[in-house]
């Protein structure tokens, strides 16, 4: 990366000073205008200065410049003399410009910087605000069903109590899965992103991922279609498995109506993909623009169910983190379909046993 | 009454403690509990519970220590609790020695079958002894001495490797073997190839089970951690 980025200056430096030198050469030959050479290398410099990182390139070229003006383009020609008053202050000028451009591109960088920096902020400032009202909600009702149990306990009958501490277990559990996502995030703490890829067996990804969504679903079906062939992809096998039980849920709350619910994974090329489809009423068109960015798209007007909140943008979020890529569209007849990839382990592995 | 099971809790947390006790004394066990690593430690020498149910996160001690004191002297099961979710985390404990690891939040129904699970597997192994006979779990029979294996009376047939790791998790039945476990055991060494070649072999024992995913039957996978048999988990 380091060294990368010192090889692009070097390069930007080397093409913008050779452009302007033979320019200038040019000009030189067939205008016979040398009042002009000392401006074009000024832009030069300067240029060098914007496209570059530091002090170091800009004030490198403005050398390079001085030397190339004074030993090329000014009387006495392909002789070095600084003696020539003349020269020497072009020198100088050459090598103001070069500074005081290169200090303005610092600053505008130290300015954009801030402004990534403020928007991150406002960003985490949205989250926290969506988190902490999405949180509200199942606490409130927690907290008021609890209360009411502990102090009217024997006033009030069993079917109440029993219908009050399930609405307790239902949010609680609520809650829980929110915490999972949160968690989740927090491995992505700004640029560092800890992922730690590892091989891991579709099948059993599938196969732990249903798992756990069936146990919060038990009477929902998840038709499978998956590959025969042992197959495994590249990826942190938790947070994948949390995509994936992130988007069936998201449907099971979301998609009104729906009576199928698939999970298709197939390989295409070096690529995992991931379908998850059902034959519900579809998603918003205007939802759906910013589907996997926006933390709170639900409409909380029924009061039954719970938004997923920042479900779907952890998913959009951990696929990004893995290199790949995640879509949602409505379907021509009916319903919406949710699809990711991710990249297969390379190398096909000999079967021994 | 005295044939109960007898469990030692050790948590700190008064709430979840609380609970765990309920639960468990609702279910029938005898229910002992501490607070700290030392009380707890002193529970278990004087009362030999047939269970440790025990917290990572102790004030005094870290729950890991206490562990492996409780492992230089038995092989009583331990039910490990942790806030801590991630796989290195759990197969830490799990090497140490710990049977089951749950995971907090956990729900009741699962922490109840989880113990069942524990205490059913520990009868197994005092009553049958190590790798002898037959052993049977809802559909599955597994006869070590003809190496056969069943499910409905129905043989399946199983390649040495396949019949080896099937055998290894029914006599630690209801526990968790980290795939360095069960790879030490099988092929005596634990290299960067022996987890895929362990991967593999399972799916083809997932094959010949005709198991699906998402159906949690006989083998419970513990993502990036290990396998785990079970019957009603």
């Amino acid at each position: 990366m380091k060294n990368k980025s010192i090889l692009k200056n070097i390069a930007y430096t080397a093409i913008i000073l050779i452009c302007a030198f033979f320019l200038s050469l040019a000009i030189h030959k067939f205008f016979n205008a040398p009042g002009l050479v000392p401006s074009i290398f000024v832009l030069a410099v300067f240029l060098v200065s914007l496209l570059t990182q530091g002090y170091f390139y800009g004030l490198m070229s403005a050398f390079i410049s001085v030397l190339a003006v004074n030993f090329a383009f000014t009387f006495p020609y392909f002789e070095f003399n600084f003696t020539i008053e003349e020269n020497a202050i072009s020198a100088l000028i050459l090598i103001a410009v070069t500074t005081l451009s290169c200090a303005l591109t610092a600053k505008i960088r130290h300015h954009e910087a801030l402004q990534t920096e403020a928007e991150k902020e406002k960003m985490r400032g949205n989250l926290l605000r969506a988190i902490s009202h999405d949180l509200r909600t199942p606490l409130t009702a927690i907290y008021g069903s609890a209360s009411t149990i502990a102090d009217n306990y024997s006033a009030l009958s069993d079917t109440d109590k029993l219908t009050m501490l399930t609405g307790i277990k239902d949010d609680a559990q609520w809650l829980i899965r929110m915490v999972e996502n949160l968690l989740s995030i927090t491995k992505f703490d700004g640029e560092n992103v800890k992922l730690i890829k590892s091989s891991t067996v579709l099948e059993e990804l599938v196969d732990s991922a249903l798992s756990k969504f069936h146990k919060r679903y038990e009477n929902i079906k998840v038709d499978l279609d998956i590959p025969d062939e042992f197959v495994t992809v590249m990826a942190d096998p938790l947070l994948i498995e949390q995509v994936l039980i992130n988007l069936l849920e998201n449907t099971v709350q979301h998609a009104k109506g729906f009576t199928k619910l698939s999970l298709k994974v197939f390989t295409l090329g070096n690529k995992a993909i991931f379908e998850v489809k059902d034959n519900g009423k579809g998603i918003d068109p205007e939802v759906l623009k910013t589907i996997f960015t926006s933390f709170s798209h639900s409409n909380h007007f029924d009061g039954k169910t719970h938004s997923m909140g920042i479900g779907l943008s952890v998913c959009a979020t951990i696929i990004k983190a893995h290199g790949g890529s995640i879509s949602a569209e409505n379907l021509k007849d009916g319903g919406a379909v949710f699809r990711f990839t991710l990249d297969l382990e390379e190398g096909t592995y000999e079967q021994q046993i | 009454m005295n044939n109960r099971y007898k469990i030692l809790i050790i948590e700190d947390e008064a709430n979840i403690l609380r609970f765990v006790a309920a639960l468990l004394q609702a279910e029938d066990y005898f229910v002992i509990t501490a607070d700290t690593a030392e009380k707890g430690l002193l529970m278990f020498t004087s009362h030999r519970p047939d269970l440790v149910v025990l917290d990572l996160g102790l004030p005094d001690h870290d729950g890991t220590l206490l562990l492996q004191d409780i492992r230089k002297t038995s092989p009583v099961p331990v039910m490990v609790l942790s806030a801590r979710s991630e796989e290195k985390d759990k197969v830490e404990a799990l090497d140490m020695g710990a049977n089951d690891y749950v995971t907090k939040p956990f729900g009741s129904r699962e922490f109840v079958a989880r113990v069942r699970s524990i205490l059913r597997f520990n009868r197994h192994c005092a009553e049958e002894g190590k790798l002898g006979g037959k052993f049977t779990a809802g559909e599955m029979t597994i006869d070590y001495d003809a190496r056969k294996f069943y499910i409905q009376d129905n043989e399946i047939k199983l390649t040495q490797t396949e019949f080896n790791i099937m055998a290894l998790l029914s006599e630690h039945f209801g526990k968790v073997l980290t795939y360095s476990a069960i790879s030490k055991e099988i092929w005596g060494y634990f290299d960067s190839g022996s987890t895929k070649k362990l991967q593999v072999n399972m799916a083809n024992i997932r094959k010949k089970l005709s198991l699906k995913p998402g159906e949690n039957k006989f083998i419970f996978n513990e993502l990036g951690v290990g396998y785990r048999m079970h019957t009603d988990v």
